[in-house]
């Protein structure tokens, strides 16, 4: 049922009266009021919302709280985020809001208006609560937020137009002073900005400080200006300026504020500045920065921004790491182990061992041919040559096997042995034999003069067995003319020198067990030695016993 | 000394028992004769003669004959009717050994030593005629067989002739026997090298082995 306007104001004021128990039991006549109300509020809202499906709410006893809400929250969502934009866009720049609303009314009408248009959604979000609690605690923040920049913005217009002589269309001081603390804020952290604005509202009631804020000329130095700030905030007192009110993250400072509360400052503070870069573009998408990752790095400082980049890197990295390797980077790689053609993509270069074929040309083949034909000529070949063998020793006489069937029989052969061994046929050498012996005996002589005169090739002297007493005399003693290596290999052998008996060791290299035996050794000799004697002496003792006696 | 035994003995005994033996020297016996061993029985040895053997028998009996009869004094007969030589000691045989060593004589022709060669055994006492077959050494069959035995022979026979002059011993090969005649040492160096003909080394190998065996032989006189 369509109700009228007034009818509607009623039924809100009504449910404005009633006490806040009395909704939780559920009554029919607040119902009505409250679907009255709601309608009208809908109707009242509607002109803002031209893209509402609904022309009105419908609100017949049919429809469900839920249906009811679901209407409402149609149109109202794309409202705030309307109502949100304005705002920012007249934080931005008051002169259009005083535009909007005719120069000549007064600020104090323009906030009451503002107020207003706070109350209605207020009361909307009474609605909302009545209908369905829960989800609405967001959007009062939100309002509630919302309100407070409301009336910072409505701080601001006020200071608008100082009124200084260097000042003229295009140089506000004020300006001016706004931009760097935006930029200030943006460099430093958000905080200063949040703390100069939560000084400005508390300082909304005292008019009187805001004369501090005109007297702040100093631009130039960023420093100083955030200083004035924090002295305001600190009784004025810019020694008590500390390292984290310049140099800390925005998280250290923020931990009394809610998460909500940076948001929504950050989102204005952006906005602001993309308001002054790009001074006369439309509304930007200020809610359409969602992502709080984007806001935050814009405030944090060098450092900080050093330090993500470096742990963004380690992520890569370790994420490299973990996954498996590329083909590439795998070793031996067949055809199957490795995609498809990706040979092709990849710019493959290795050491070729191998030397590169020759390259056969015209020259190559002439100089070959050059070569060959000179070497040929003059008979200068390559050829192996065996190194020549120099007989050391006379070729063994070989005895030929006889394989013919021996005429002999075997009595006479074995007669003929007989024979020879004893002795009773002259031992006819064969002719080979003597001759051979003499030769060798004659060409060892030889052999051994010529090497003693060539010193470099070293040989002892031929070792002729036959018997002769050796004495072990010096060499040099034996051969006058002595050339430097001469052998006494024909003098008395080591065996024959020292045959091993007695004493070899020295006094110095024997242990203790070595010194002990010897010692038992002399003992047992020294007595075996007494009783021999002691056995010869009766003997003699015969003759003279007492003598004996007394000896022994 | 019997006396120096006799002293140191009644050395030991207190009381020597008076021995009323007297020195008896040891009895000094001429050996016996042949007839004389067997209580004077005759000593009989039969040798059978194989087909194969019969002819050269009777080609080369007095060459048998003459040595046996005249040098050893051993008699010797031919019964033809049950094939055997037959040898008997006489009176004035003179020695037992006479009889086997005619006996072995006669046995090493029938085996297929020449007479001339067999002889020797007459000569010699160390002389020994051994004798095995191939399958001793190695089973061999058909083929085998007979590349085996022409393997021991050579072409022309002359492996076993270079067996035989450079171990001085005499080879007999009859199809799968094989006798060898000579001293014991030489009859060892000749069955080895025909163990590894049958084997199957080559002719080749066997000679230097032969060479190198010989030589050593040679040098220990």
């Amino acid at each position: 049922m369509v109700a009228t306007p007034s009818a509607g104001v009623e039924a809100l004021h009504r449910l404005k009266l009633t006490e806040p128990l009395m909704y939780l039991t559920p009554s029919s006549e607040l119902a009505t009021a409250a679907r009255i109300a709601s309608e009208h509020l809908f109707a009242s809202l509607k002109p803002y919302t031209p893209k509402s499906p609904f022309d009105r709410l419908l609100v017949d006893e049919k429809f469900d709280a839920e249906q009811i809400w679901q209407q409402i929250d149609l149109q109202s969502q794309p409202l705030i985020s309307a109502i949100r934009r304005q705002v920012n866009k007249f934080e931005k720049d008051p002169q259009e809001l005083k535009d909007i609303f005719k120069s000549g009314e007064s600020d104090q009408e323009q906030k009451r208006e503002l107020v207003l248009e706070g109350e209605k959604e207020e009361d909307s979000d009474e609605e909302d609560d009545e209908l369905d609690d829960e989800s609405n605690e967001e959007e009062d923040e939100d309002e509630d937020e919302m309100e407070e920049d409301e009336s910072g913005d409505g701080e601001r217009e006020h200071k608008e137009r100082g009124g200084v002589g260097v000042e003229d269309k295009f140089l506000n001081i004020q300006e001016m002073k706004e931009f760097m603390e935006d930029d200030e804020a943006r460099e430093y952290g958000v905080n200063k900005k949040k703390q100069v604005m939560k000084k400005i509202t508390r300082k909304f009631g005292e008019d009187d400080e805001e004369e501090d804020d005109d007297e702040d000329d100093d631009d130039d130095d960023d420093e100083l200006g955030v200083l004035e700030l924090a002295g305001e905030e600190d009784m004025s007192d810019a020694e008590d300026a500390r390292y984290e009110d310049f140099f800390t993250s925005t998280k250290k400072r923020d931990q009394s504020k809610k998460p909500k509360v940076s948001e929504k400052v950050e989102d204005i503070d952006i906005s602001n500045e993309e308001e002054t870069e790009d001074s006369d573009t439309g509304d930007e998408d200020n809610d359409g920065m969602g992502s709080d990752d984007e806001m935050k790095t814009d405030n944090l400082s060098t450092h900080e921004k050093q330090l993500l980049e470096q742990r963004a890197k380690i992520e890569e990295v370790e994420r490299e790491n973990l996954e498996a390797k590329s083909w590439t980077m795998q070793g031996e790689v067949n055809a199957t182990k490795r995609p498809k053609n990706s040979a092709l993509e990849v710019d493959l270069d290795w050491e070729r061992n191998a030397k590169p074929p020759p390259v056969i040309t015209e020259e190559v083949s002439q100089s070959i041919e050059e070569l060959i034909m000179k070497r040929i000529s003059e008979g200068h070949f390559d050829d192996v040559q065996k190194a020549p063998s120099l007989p050391s020793k006379a070729p063994r006489e070989m005895k030929e096997l006889d394989e013919n069937q021996s005429k002999k029989g075997l009595g006479e052969i074995y007669a003929d042995e007989y024979a020879q061994k004893t002795g009773l046929v002259s031992q006819a050498l064969s002719f080979s034999d003597e001759q051979k012996k003499e030769a060798s005996l004659l060409f060892k002589k030889l052999c051994l003069k010529l090497d003693a005169l060539s010193h470099f090739h070293f040989t002892p002297k031929p070792v002729i067995e036959d018997m002769s007493i050796q004495t072990n005399v010096p060499a040099l003693a034996m051969e006058e003319i002595a050339p430097l290596a001469v052998s006494d290999a024909a003098m008395l052998a080591p065996e024959e020198v020292f045959s091993g008996k007695g004493d070899i060791k020295e006094e110095a290299e024997l242990t203790q067990e070595d010194r002990k035996r010897r010692r038992a050794h002399k003992k047992r000799k020294f007595k075996a030695e007494n009783a021999k004697r002691i056995a010869k002496k009766p003997r003699e003792n015969t003759e003279t016993a007492a003598d004996g006696n007394e000896e022994s | 000394m019997m006396q120096s035994n006799k002293g140191a003995t009644s050395m030991e005994v207190e009381e020597a028992v008076p021995s009323e033996t007297k020195v008896v020297s040891k009895p000094n016996f001429k050996p016996l004769k042949a007839h004389e061993i067997s209580d004077g029985q005759v000593q009989f040895r039969k040798i059978s003669v194989p087909k194969h053997r019969y002819t050269p028998l009777k080609k080369a009996w007095m060459d048998i004959y003459t040595p046996i009869y005249d040098q050893m004094m051993v008699d010797i007969r031919m019964n033809v009717k049950t094939r055997n030589v037959e040898l008997m000691t006489r009176r004035d045989t003179p020695d037992v050994s006479n009889l086997q060593k005619c006996a072995d004589f006669v046995h090493a022709f029938m085996l297929g030593f020449d007479v001339i060669d067999a002889v020797a055994l007459l000569r010699m006492d160390e002389l020994y005629v051994d004798s095995f077959e191939i399958k001793d050494v190695k089973t061999l069959k058909g083929e085998h067989l007979s590349r085996a035995i022409g393997r021991l022979s050579g072409k022309g026979g002359k492996t076993k002739f270079a067996i035989e002059n450079s171990t001085k011993t005499r080879i007999v090969i009859a199809d799968t026997k094989i006798h060898i005649l000579g001293s014991f040492a030489n009859i060892k160096v000749a069955r080895d090298s025909l163990c590894s003909l049958i084997l199957g080394s080559p002719a080749g190998k066997v000679y230097s082995k032969l060479r190198a065996v010989t030589a050593r032989l040679a040098e220990r006189f």
